[in-house]
């Protein structure tokens, strides 16, 4: 029996904190095992649960929006009473603690052999999820009819969030399915486990967005639409993804030795749709967390709550069209899906066309106790994108707004990646491993500073200014396979958890970077030819420790360790004395150094290195309701391969991080209130600082960020909101100075509201929502004592339903503000003027005006 | 617990900042200040010659100033090094040089307020790096005696195109002497930081143009044979010495900056 357990009911909806739910689902062995055994053994029947009382979610762990799964043994004696409960599976002391309070509550009818009562020993497992709230789409409009399942036991007047039960029925044959993946656990206050639920009616473009319900995330994209956005995190500019580590399923995403960024992640392969849930850690405070994890780390997990066949179709401005096809095989779990999109748009203004299409699909499967996912994944994109406008361009009116100069700018990508995962259990021991292998291609063209940069050599012909456009090029293949085993102790009267872990990749990358002439469109130049091999082994301990019941202690120790074996075949450029009568004039890649000498234009050079990571947490919990925390660690970001050098041991750019945080949360009258808040300092020792003219972010000095931060959710029956606020101060340690392009401040604000209408067209239930997404990002400091402007954007939608049909309308940037949404003083000269212009000025990237969108949805089939 | 909270807010508030400014300022050029407006202007070169100027012009493709130390070789490599500027002014200007009144720039000045100590006058009609241009930069008119002698009544209108190209020494760097460094004047010597709403003048002084020049070998116009005229070649000592003293980082051009 597949339970739909993350479909409240409107009263349920209403009048609990549906912020925590969760699945505690009724196992005698696993549903393969009990199916074997009713074949072996006709005449056995299990017992039968008759009566059932949830769980209540731990307030504590809700607070810090923690998951457990909990496994118990029971015995059910010949008249059906619960006896000697075990915790088989820990997941914690108060998981453990609100499961045997619960089960203690459960009455069955006994098992029969040939006819007769007999006791029996099962497992009960119980998964305290915090599961996405069902959106008010066709299949699952927010507030079904109470008839749509049966109050569970205990509901009423539950003061917590209670952990929901099967709505099972009496004489159905028992049994269950352990769903989800074990979860790491919570570091506290700057953990956040991201519930998407209704806010998935906030639009979104893309999956990358929902970053935004962490807080201090703010994303900009100047590369156009395909290309990966640019993250802002807690004072970092993380540019594509060099300083914050992505997985989704596990697979990781950071792009090892991509020219445009070592690290780039490019997370528009993620169907918004399919994303279950997202852990956005901030800071490098978990022994899981590997490179990149410098100003945190973002781990989706893919999952597709609905069960049949769904299409959507939507059409909007700018001729954009996106096609969406969903389904979830009835009788299987959400994590078996497949999802399909195509999406293109002419785009606003000047040379911002896109054209997508990714496929999904994931299979979830069990034998006996173990589980096993399948994940396949296939992504294609194409697109242009205008660049930068120089303001003084745009006030001369010699440009507009959404104009560009050059046309050559775009990009395309590719990403094809599987993975295999199996977890299984051996007594107390959870083990997980997992193998996954990623081809990838990606494609960047833009230009930032127009005929700037190509200054004539004197070995060069003479030449005029020929163009600065940068044409980079990767292709990656990654393979790579990690994996841990957890598992209980009991010391002191109380249960601990440990887990050791590993992790290992290999990367061979090709990168090029070439700049392409503006008269010809042919590549005049080559800045980068590299091939790259690089592997990273990892392995990590991390203990949870309960020595009080009111303090737990997590944490542990990564140790990495890169290997890089690098050829540049372009390492000569400049050579002391040409030869005479073979002058090598304008070629990049020189095969001489000096009078003539003979010299290959390659360069080998191996190295490797160690990170030693150590990374604690505790949190504390005085009262209920109500958790401190702190927590302490150290992260790396490898260098770049074009920077390795023979022998030299790998120079990486490291963290060190500390937090201090306070969480609370409560249950008042339905409504679930989780309020966040925290402070916290990062030191980096070699910062990535934006390079206008290499395109990307170059090593910089070390630097400091300092800040608070400040997070609410309010989720009720009929309402939900999130509301998040970061105050960020980052500063170069050598002068003191402000670090350009860093938002200071910002605040992003969710809300959906959805309501059942009084009228029920043929019966069924017609339900309204809207979701308001909010963003505001305070004057960032850019180079030269400048601030950029402030952005204020607004997006909506509201939606119709009835079921099997859902019709939206969306619209993003919904006041038509005319923003700029990146800012930048360089110096670029883009013959826009009648002199060369050589020094610092503004440039923008226009940010998108209002753009609706129209959206029709049907799901046929399946139920859920 | 008030001190705490104004530390606090100092620690994180939108305030600080990431050094410099970008400023805009004023622009102009102007002749001698020692010539007098609507008047010719009288001088004696070195060679002994008393020139009357009744025309002098000069046209400007742009201003520039950077940040790096003067210093002999420094343009070698490259007639632009980005990163290295601090203040340009991009709008073309045809200045009387034989006027000491400001004359400005079509449009202001773009800077930072990093100190300048380099400035650059840039001489061309088309772009700086053109394989050609036949754009009149200097236009000059006047008479010039030594001592009792005739009087030498000349004209010359000069350009910087393929008749100051640099032949290659060396074949294997055919790009050691492209034209644009001979249409960069530079290194000028400066010392300020510009600011917001000053005012840059560049005083053009046409006597150190006709510093060395030896009037007497000019030749005649063609057209005109009671006139001399300069032939806008790179040959004979009269075009020489001119377009010297035009090139001159000093002597030519002062740079006098004017803070608001």
């Amino acid at each position: 029996m597949e339970m739909s357990l993350h479909k409240p009911t409107t009263r349920r909806a209403a009048r609990h904190l549906v912020l925590a739910l969760a699945a505690a689902q009724l196992a005698a062995p696993t549903r393969a095992t009990a199916q074997a055994q009713a074949q072996a053994q006709e005449d056995l029947r299990p017992p039968q649960v008759v009566q059932r009382s949830e769980a209540i979610y731990p307030p504590a762990a809700l607070a810090e929006r923690r998951e457990a799964s909990v496994t118990l043994e029971v015995t059910v004696d010949t008249s059906g009473r619960v006896g000697d409960p075990k915790v088989f599976e820990s997941g914690g002391k108060e998981f453990d603690d609100a499961a045997m309070a619960a089960v203690s509550q459960w009455a069955f009818t006994p098992a029969e052999e040939s006819g007769k009562p007999v006791a029996a020993r099962i497992r009960i497992p119980f998964a305290f999820r915090l599961p996405p709230l069902p959106p008010p789409e066709l299949a699952t409009p927010p507030g079904p009819p109470a008839t749509a399942r049966p109050p569970a036991q205990g509901e009423a007047g539950a003061e917590h969030p209670a952990v929901e039960t099967p709505a099972k029925q009496e004489g159905e044959e028992l049994e269950a399915t352990v769903r989800g993946r074990a979860r790491p656990r919570s570091r506290g206050a700057s953990d956040y486990d991201v519930t998407v639920g209704q806010l998935s009616l906030v639009p979104r473009k893309t999956a990358a967005e929902l970053l935004k319900l962490a807080p201090g995330i703010l994303l900009s994209n100047e590369g156009g639409e395909g290309h990966a956005n640019q993250v802002f995190l807690r004072g970092f500019d993380a540019r594509e993804g060099q300083d914050v580590e992505f997985s989704v399923a596990g697979v990781p995403a950071n792009q090892v030795g991509n020219p445009h960024g070592n690290g780039y992640a490019d997370l528009n392969f993620i169907i918004p749709e399919v994303v279950s849930s997202l852990r956005v850690l901030e800071g490098p405070y978990d022994p899981r967390q590997g490179n990149f994890a410098v100003a945190g780390s973002a781990e989706y997990e893919l999952g597709f709550e609905e069960r049949g066949v769904g299409l959507q179709v939507g059409y909007g401005s700018y001729a954009t069209r996106r096609v969406l096809a969903l389904w979830g095989p009835p009788g299987s779990s959400s994590r078996t899906f497949g999802a399909a999109e195509f999406y293109e748009t002419d785009g606003f203004g000047k040379n911002r066309d896109a054209t997508r299409g990714s496929a999904i699909g994931q299979y979830e499967g069990h034998l006996g106790e173990t589980t096993y996912r399948l994940t396949l994944q296939g992504y294609s994109a194409r697109w242009h994108s205008a660049g930068v406008i120089r303001e003084d361009d745009l006030g001369a009116g010699r440009k507009a707004f959404f104009d560009t100069y050059d046309f050559g700018q775009g990009g395309n990508a590719t990403r094809f990646s599987v993975s295999g995962e199996i977890e299984s259990r051996s007594g107390s021991v959870v083990y997980r491993n997992q193998v996954f292998a990623i081809l990838s291609g990606a494609r960047s063209r833009e230009n930032t500073t127009g005929f700037l940069l190509d200054v004539q050599d004197p070995q060069q012909t003479l030449h005029t200014q020929r163009g600065d456009l940068i044409d980079q090029s990767t292709s990656a293949t990654t393979a790579g396979i990690r994996g841990f085993a957890r598992t209980s102790l009991d010391a002191f009267g109380r249960r601990h958890e440990a887990e050791l872990g590993y992790f290992a990749r290999y990367d061979v990358t090709d990168g090029t970077q070439y700049r392409i002439e503006a008269a010809t469109n042919a590549p005049y130049h080559v800045d980068l030819d590299l091939h790259s091999q690089v592997a990273d082994i990892g392995i990590y301990g991390d203990l949870s420790l309960n020595p009080l019941s009111w303090l737990t202690l997590r944490g542990g120790a990564r140790l990495d360790l890169f290997t890089f074996d690098i050829l540049n075949r372009c390492a000569v450029q400049s050579v002391a004395h040409p030869s005479l009568t073979n002058p090598p004039l304008d070629a990049s890649c020189l095969d001489q150094e000096s009078f003539g000498a003979h010299r290959e234009p390659v360069q080998p050079a191996t190295t490797s290195s160690m990170a030693f990571l150590p990374r604690v947490s505790a949190l504390v919990t005085p009262v209920a309701h109500l958790t401190f925390s702190g927590s302490y660690g150290k992260g790396v970001r490898s260098i770049d391969p074009q920077f390795i050098t023979q022998d030299v041991k790998t120079p990486f750019a490291s963290a060190r991080s500390i937090d201090l945080g306070a969480s609370y949360t409560r249950d008042l009258a339905g409504t679930a209130l989780a309020l966040r808040t925290g402070v916290f300092e990062t030191k980096v020792d070699k910062d990535l600082i934006f390079s206008e003219s290499a395109g990307r972010n170059v090593l910089g000095g070390s630097s400091t960020r300092r800040g608070l931060l400040a997070a609410a959710r309010l989720t009720g029956g009929f309402l939900d909101e999130s509301l998040n606020v970061t105050l960020v101060r980052a500063t170069f340690d050598d002068t003191g100075l402000l670090i350009p392009y860093v938002p200071d401040l910002v605040v992003r604000s969710d809300t959906s509201v959805w309501r059942r209408l009084p009228w029920s067209p043929g019966g069924v239930p017609l339900v309204a929502s809207t979701g308001v997404g909010v963003t505001f990002v305070g004057r960032r400091p850019l180079p030269f004592g400048d601030r950029s402007d402030r952005i204020v954007t607004v997006d909506a939608s509201v939606s119709l339903a009835r079921r099997p049909v859902r019709l939206a309308l969306t619209a993003t940037n919904l006041l038509d503000a005319q923003y700029r949404l990146g800012e930048f003083n360089y110096a670029s000269d883009f013959h826009s003027q009648p002199a060369p212009t050589l020094v610092p000025v503004r440039h923008f990237t226009a940010g998108a005006p209002r753009q609706l969108m129209l959206t029709l949805e049907v799901l046929l089939g399946g139920g859920s | 617990m008030r001190r705490a909270r104004m530390l606090l807010v100092l620690a994180l508030c939108a305030c600080g900042g990431t050094g410099g400014e970008l400023v805009t300022f004023h622009a102009a050029a102007a002749g001698p200040a020692d010539s007098v407006s609507g008047q010719p202007f009288v001088f004696t070169n070195a060679l002994g010659y008393q020139v009357t100027l009744t025309r002098a012009r000069l046209h400007i493709g742009g201003v520039y100033l950077n940040r790096s130390v003067p210093s002999s070789g420094s343009q070698a490599t490259s007639c632009v090094l980005p990163g290295i500027y601090s203040g340009q002014v991009t709008s073309p200007l045809d200045v009387d040089v034989i006027s000491p009144d400001a004359q400005p720039f079509p449009a202001d000045g773009e800077g930072t307020t990093d100190r300048s100590q380099t400035g650059e006058i840039w001489l061309f009609g088309t772009a700086v790096d053109a394989t050609d241009d036949r754009t009149v930069l200097a236009d000059v008119a006047g008479t010039a005696v030594q001592g009792t002698g005739t009087p030498i009544e000349f004209t010359g209108k000069f350009t910087i195109g393929q008749n100051r190209a640099v032949p290659v020494g060396n074949p294997a760097l055919p790009g050691s002497s492209p034209l644009c460094k001979q249409r960069i004047v530079t290194p000028i010597s400066v010392d300020f930081a510009l600011a917001q709403g000053g005012t840059l003048l560049v005083r053009v002084d046409p006597r150190a143009w006709f510093r060395n020049v030896d009037f007497a070998q000019i030749a005649a116009d063609p057209d005109n044979p009671a006139q001399r005229k300069f032939l806008d070649r790179s040959q004979g000592q009269p075009d020489l010495a001119f377009y010297g003293g035009l090139r001159a980082a000093s002597g030519t051009y002062l740079f006098n900056w004017q803070s608001p």
